[in-house]
């Protein structure tokens, strides 16, 4: 019973944990937290829908498509409506992340209303059998895939040029832009690539849970839990914290009351930044005054 | 930063005039004709735009005016709410009896959301633990059923004031009016008063403001406590007006449906909220026949405004009239 709980929680963990990574790259590349991260997941796996199951694309051509049209969306959001907004208050910035989300799921809406679709899967849906632990093939692809990416981040961020890059902007965006980076224009690739990583989870998630125009509330709530669980900013901290709560989601549903599940996200967020609000793992960055 | 001092160069006499707060107390007069020309559908919907006055005037005293991302907004509505509608339901009690209760929870929940702020949590961290804060609470509505009635949502009997039972849509207008025209005064009052430029100081730099003195901890236990307690009255209006308090009226769909009241009317402004609610509060209405023109109707004003009139409709209201304007000193 604990080891499937186990192991059932650190697959569920591994979508939040896709989910907390992409968000945490247009962080740690741009400083700003992006609330409309559910909804480019949603946007991504609807688009992917659309090319598969509507056009007939071959699915791999199709996920490629909707990676590459996601990572264009989010390039020019940021180029168009975030930009512009970042000399102003947070409080803009947040409202235009959130704007631009909402419009996307407006769209969604008007073509699927409140239907829940079925997403096609790409992986055959087997399940392996391990003494009394159950593991689907979904599962393991999941986690194998927020794992690599976690090292492939880990190697952008800290091995290649890119890295220092993205240190130096996150550090001082206006000494950054003075030794002739283009900082705008680095703001907006990284906002297409944490699109289009978002559609990467969109395409990983939907086949499991299912795809609806309203996915990205619960997805959002996920990854912000999982972030301040693991320390804003921190990669391997967004893996952790998004194991770590799928487990503890598993565990309390499990040994104390399933109508927990739901607000455990909540709880953490609310304890975590009470209580330690740089996280595991996260520097220390709350001023005070 | 110049918030509310937008100067009027050379003040003719004429625009002095225009420039007295106190022609602003024609409005709600003028407003009690309303009721003489509309049907009972229509007066409805004015009667909730009333609602949304007191969501959005509430909403900007935290996020415009000590600019601060709170998100707790759809939960201090909702507070206000079931708590007039279980006063109301389970004890018998008359409207106008529940209805400061349903503001003083409010106003409670809102000096508790205020102590992660009061940690050193700001910006985008505040934005999330009051997101959190919100939906919890949401969660609670629906796991409490015995004081809730879950989701289903909680049936709210008649309001009645004094005795008198509020049976037309133009009587609950006039106690509504009432009702928000004295919060209103008393926002205003608040945000011109030594509370306000306090407010206003923290919002330009908090660290400022602290460094002169200025008890920065207290003032932000006031503002939420003060927000709620505006919001939460309206909720508490929202009990007695809908008559069915559920739930999903308090989710992220209608946080994002006070965020467009308080952005398109004006950040900030409290003429801002008022005008944010009467553009805003229709919408639902006109767009309920198609799925997803919600969402839509309500982002892209958000987006337009943000690109091109940070401060709202206010800001093109304010020149030809200017007692419109902010000003937290006498001139």
């Amino acid at each position: 019973m604990l080891a499937q709980l186990l192991v059932s929680g650190i697959a569920q963990g591994a979508i939040y944990a896709l989910v907390a990574l992409a968000m945490t790259v247009i962080y740690r590349a741009t400083t700003v937290v992006n609330f409309g991260h559910g909804d480019l997941l949603m946007a991504g796996a609807f688009s992917v829908y659309v090319f598969v199951v509507l056009l007939g694309i071959p699915y791999l051509v199709a996920a490629g498509l909707g990676l590459l049209l996601l990572f264009v969306f989010g390039y020019l959001v940021q180029r168009q409506l975030i930009q512009p907004m970042l000399d102003g208050p947070h409080l803009a910035l947040a409202m235009m992340a959130i704007a631009v989300g909402f419009a996307l799921r407006g769209i969604a809406r008007i073509y699927w209303g409140r239907e829940v679709l079925p997403f096609p899967r790409i992986f055959p849906a087997d399940v392996y059998v391990l003494g009394d632990v159950v593991v689907t093939s979904g599962n393991l692809i999941v986690t194998g895939v927020a794992l690599t990416l976690m090292l492939v981040l880990f190697a952008v961020f800290y091995l290649s040029p890119v890295g220092k890059l993205a240190q130096a902007v996150f550090q001082s965006a206006r000494g950054a832009a003075l030794v002739g980076i283009n900082v705008p224009r680095f703001y907006s690739i990284a906002w297409g690539v944490g699109a289009a990583m978002a559609a990467l989870g969109g395409i990983l998630i939907a086949p499991m849970t299912f795809l609806y125009p309203d996915m990205s509330v619960w997805i959002l709530i996920r990854g912000f839990a999982a972030m301040t669980l693991g320390g804003f900013g921190s990669l391997h901290g967004a893996v952790v914290g998004g194991l770590l709560l799928g487990v503890m989601e598993l565990l309390l549903g499990a040994y104390v009351s399933s109508s927990l599940i739901e607000i455990t996200s909540y709880l953490v967020i609310i304890l975590v930044l009470l209580f330690r609000p740089a996280g595991l793992f996260g520097q220390r960055q709350v001023v005070r005054v | 930063m110049t918030d509310g001092r937008v100067s009027t160069a050379l003040p003719g006499r004429g625009r002095r005039m225009l420039a007295d707060r106190r022609w602003l107390y024609v409005l709600p007069l003028l407003a009690l004709a309303i009721p003489f020309f509309v049907n009972d559908y229509i007066q409805y919907i004015v009667n909730l735009t009333l609602i949304y006055i007191l969501v959005g005037v509430g909403f900007n005293v935290l996020i415009g005016n000590l600019g601060q991302l709170a998100f707790a907004n759809a939960a201090f509505f909702g507070l206000g709410a079931y708590t007039t509608g279980i006063l109301m339901y389970h004890l018998n009690l008359p409207f106008w009896l529940a209805l400061l209760p349903g503001g003083i929870v409010a106003a409670i929940a809102g000096a508790i959301i205020s102590l992660p702020a009061l940690r050193g949590i700001r910006l985008f961290y505040l934005a999330i633990v009051t997101l959190a804060f919100g939906e919890l609470l949401r969660w609670t509505y629906i796991h409490v059923e015995s004081l809730t009635l879950g989701s289903m949502g909680l049936h709210v009997p008649r309001p009645s004031v004094f005795g008198y039972d509020l049976t037309s849509e133009a009587g609950k207008f006039v106690v509504f009016l009432v009702v928000v025209v004295v919060a209103l005064q008393a926002t205003a009052n608040l945000l011109r008063s030594r509370v306000g430029r306090a407010f206003m100081a923290i919002k330009n730099n908090e660290h400022a403001a602290a460094s002169v003195g200025v008890p920065t901890s207290l003032y932000f236990v006031l503002a939420f406590a003060w927000s709620g307690l505006v919001v939460g009255l309206g909720g508490g209006l929202y009990a007695a007006h809908v008559r069915l308090v559920a739930p999903e009226a308090f989710n992220l769909m209608a946080l994002i449906m006070h965020f467009a009241i308080v952005m398109v009317g004006g950040l900030g402004n409290l003429a801002g909220g008022v005008i944010g609610a009467i553009i805003v509060t229709g919408t639902p209405e006109l767009v309920r026949a198609w799925p997803g023109m919600l969402e839509l109707f309500l982002a892209i004003p958000i987006i337009v405004i943000l690109m091109f009139l940070p401060k709202g409709l206010v800001s093109l209201l304010c020149r030809p009239l200017p007692m419109l304007q902010e000003s937290y000193h006498r001139p």
